[in-house]
């Protein structure tokens, strides 16, 4: 589903270079559950937002369901985007001033289907999330857990192959958090993949496999050699970013 | 997508309804300052008889003094008008198709009925082959017989104005007018008739009303009629009666001829070279090189300055308010769409591209545009009506017609998108990763 290969990402300004990601590996396979972990500033949004086509590489090889988006152009980018992956955001980003049905209704309408298609995908997805009573609701007349459904909904409207999700339950209270997280596997079983960062260690075990991203990097938890850690982080102090990576086998 | 941009834009224009209504204001005071000076730009510099303006001929003559190099106000040394002599001579030769001279006067006006108060009214004393060279319609009747332009009778052709004013309109040929205490019958009853500019009499600016009341040639050295108009001579002679007048070298009328084709142009200037020579000849133009010109309307329009400086400098400082008022939006613009970053930030992540967001934003900006335009040209309607109200010269130039009507909402949406394009652009090309961590 997603393979990318040796990336590296760097921020420029007139003064600093930053490495974001650097030699990044990671493959991601189709339903596969894959929770992101990684201290703050490790690169776990850069990655996020180079998974969701958001931002572009500085070096590397990018496969999203076999299709290479390196050099692909902004419009390009857009439909894959829009055909094939679903966001869901930790602060839910719904558009105030729209309705549940009209903020359901902003992927398909960039997909070109018809107003009965629409209808029909808008419904069920709202249905799916418990809340096709609502739907002529405006965000701020829902609670947190609810928003974050109707976030759901709207990535799911699309039937995306892969799900991205960055925090999903943060700003939302435990028995919310644990709804978001029933629905979020439920959606998984049905197959779409999904990729979600988080820093709660229990919500991290809940997937497949969780991987740490470390100093921009992704490494096999399993050949972790401390002392090599130790001495890679000495000779790497000087750079700007400052951890490494490490994967963990399937929990 | 267009209706679903649409749909946005109106939503995103409710929203924020004080913003809103800062941009409309600002486009429609642009606008409306633009149309009200356009629409009389544009009216002033309309053809006012497009079907013949190429066949309908002002005349001069040069034949002062060879001693003044130049004189009549004009660059090529052509006065704007003949004398009488000149004239009764040219329309004795009956070489062009039409032709008639002609000359603004004035006078009381009355009727039998004693109801009706008497008027001072302009009139204009022309040849009976007046209105079918200017496409004056008859209403009633029609032009007086040819041979009263050699052999005067107290005839009169009224305006549909002037008929309602004294009958209340209907059909009153063959009634009797009194001018200047004298009976005339009238003959013709014009429709509503308004040239603007009237180009075949530019001495009073060529935006007054058009007479209501019009005589004879002919009945010019009988009656004596004034001139309303210019009068000008380049020599000192003295004038004591009509009849010096008539035989001065005083320059009072304006003559006209049409002419259709190359052929019945050229035939008719051969004409007028030999006429100056027979005048060379008679020993009446001293000048050597006296000649004769003809220019059709557009040229005469031109030749006239009938569309001053001021005016097109005055356009040129309403487009520069416009400007103003779009820098202002702009500004508003920006301030708008990039507060709306967060949600562009969502919309790029579901899928939209640069071009879609671009669109959608010149939309919204269409919209303020076409809003604009539309109270724009309500403030240029209610402006030009203050302007006619306050100043009658104004009636038939500040009217918009329908190329007005359509260039304002044009102008509007060019405007506002050409507003709209800056911000609509650093808004597509926001990073929207930025803003889907923070929203």
């Amino acid at each position: 589903m997603l393979q990318m290969q040796n990336i590296n990402k760097i921020y420029r300004t007139e003064l600093v270079e930053t490495h974001a990601l650097r030699e990044f590996n990671l493959t991601v396979k189709e339903g596969e559950f894959v929770t992101v972990t990684g201290p703050s500033g490790s690169g776990k949004t850069t990655f996020l937002n180079i998974a969701g086509l958001l931002e572009e590489i500085s070096q590397g090889k990018y496969m999203l369901d076999g299709v290479d988006v390196v050099g692909l152009k902004d419009k390009e980018l857009s439909r894959l985007r829009n055909e094939k992956i679903g966001f869901i955001f930790q602060s839910f980003n719904l558009i105030p001033d729209l309705n549940l049905f009209e903020n359901v209704d902003v992927p398909l309408r960039y997909r070109g289907f018809s107003a009965k298609e629409r209808k029909r995908r808008i419904e069920e997805a709202l249905e799916k999330v418990g809340l096709a009573a609502r739907m002529k609701h405006l965000p701020a007349q829902l609670s947190g857990g609810q928003q974050q459904r109707v976030a759901i909904a709207r990535a799911l409207a699309g039937e995306p192959k892969f799900l991205l999700a960055d925090e999903p339950t943060g700003n939302l209270d435990s028995l919310m958090a644990r709804q978001v997280m029933d629905l979020l596997k439920d959606i998984n079983k049905q197959g779409t993949t999904i990729v979600m960062v988080t820093h709660d260690p229990a919500l991290a075990r809940s997937g497949q496999r969780n991987i740490q991203i470390v100093d921009g990097q992704v490494c096999d938890f399993s050949q972790f050699n401390r002392q090599e850690f130790i001495d890679s982080k000495t000779e790497n102090d000087s750079s700007s970013t400052q951890d490494k990576v490490t994967e963990t086998s399937e929990v | 997508m267009f209706k679903y941009y649409l749909q946005l834009a109106w939503k995103s224009l409710k929203a924020t309804p004080v913003v809103t209504f800062l941009m409309v204001t600002a486009i429609a005071l642009g606008i409306a300052s633009c149309m009200g000076t356009l629409t009389i730009h544009h009216m002033m510099s309309k053809d006012p008889i497009p079907e013949k303006s190429q066949q309908l001929f002002a005349l001069q003559l040069k034949s002062y003094d060879e001693n003044q190099s130049s004189w009549g106000g004009f660059d090529d040394g052509f006065p704007s008008q003949v004398t009488y002599q000149d004239a009764m001579n040219l329309r004795r030769a009956k070489v062009a198709l039409r032709q008639t001279a002609m000359l603004r006067t004035g006078g009381a006006v009355q009727v039998e009925n004693s109801d009706v108060a008497p008027k001072l009214e302009p009139i204009r004393a022309a040849d009976s082959e007046f209105f079918a060279m200017f496409n004056a319609p008859f209403g009633y009747g029609s032009t007086w017989d040819k041979n009263i332009d050699e052999q005067p009778v107290e005839v009169v052709v009224i305006g549909n104005k002037l008929n309602n004013e004294l009958f209340g309109g209907g059909n009153n040929i063959g009634k009797t007018i009194m001018l200047n205490q004298k009976n005339f019958q009238i003959v013709g009853i014009l429709k509503d008739w308004q040239p603007s500019p009237t180009f075949y009499d530019l001495n009073g600016g060529g935006f007054g009303d058009a007479e209501q009341v019009f005589i004879p040639f002919s009945l010019l050295p009988v009656h004596e009629y004034p001139s309303w108009g210019n009068n000008s001579s380049w020599k000192y002679e003295e004038v004591f009666t009509y009849q010096d007048k008539l035989a001065s070298e005083t320059h009072w009328i304006q003559y006209w001829v049409e002419l259709k084709g190359d052929v019945n142009i050229q035939s008719y200037q051969s004409y007028l070279k030999a006429y100056i020579e027979e005048e060379q000849q008679g020993g009446r133009f001293t000048r050597k090189d006296a000649a004769a010109d003809l220019k059709n309307v557009t040229h005469w329009l031109n030749y006239n300055e009938v569309v001053s400086k001021d005016n097109s400098v005055l356009v040129g400082l309403s487009f520069l308010l416009l400007v103003v008022c779009l820098v202002n939006t702009i500004g508003l613009l920006l301030a708008k769409f990039l507060r709306r970053a967060p949600e562009i930030g969502v919309r790029r992540a579901l899928g939209a591209s640069q071009t879609q967001v671009f669109l959608q934003h010149l939309v919204e900006v269409s919209l303020i545009g076409f809003v604009g335009g539309a109270f724009g040209i309500l403030l240029t309607q209610l402006s030009l009506w203050l302007l006619k109200s306050n100043y009658s010269s104004y009636e038939s130039l500040a009217n918009m017609d329908l190329t007005m009507v359509l260039i304002a909402p044009t102008l509007a949406i060019s405007a506002s998108v050409l507003a709209g394009l800056y911000p609509a652009w650093k808004i597509c090309r926001t990073q929207p990763s930025i803003y889907l961590k923070s929203q």
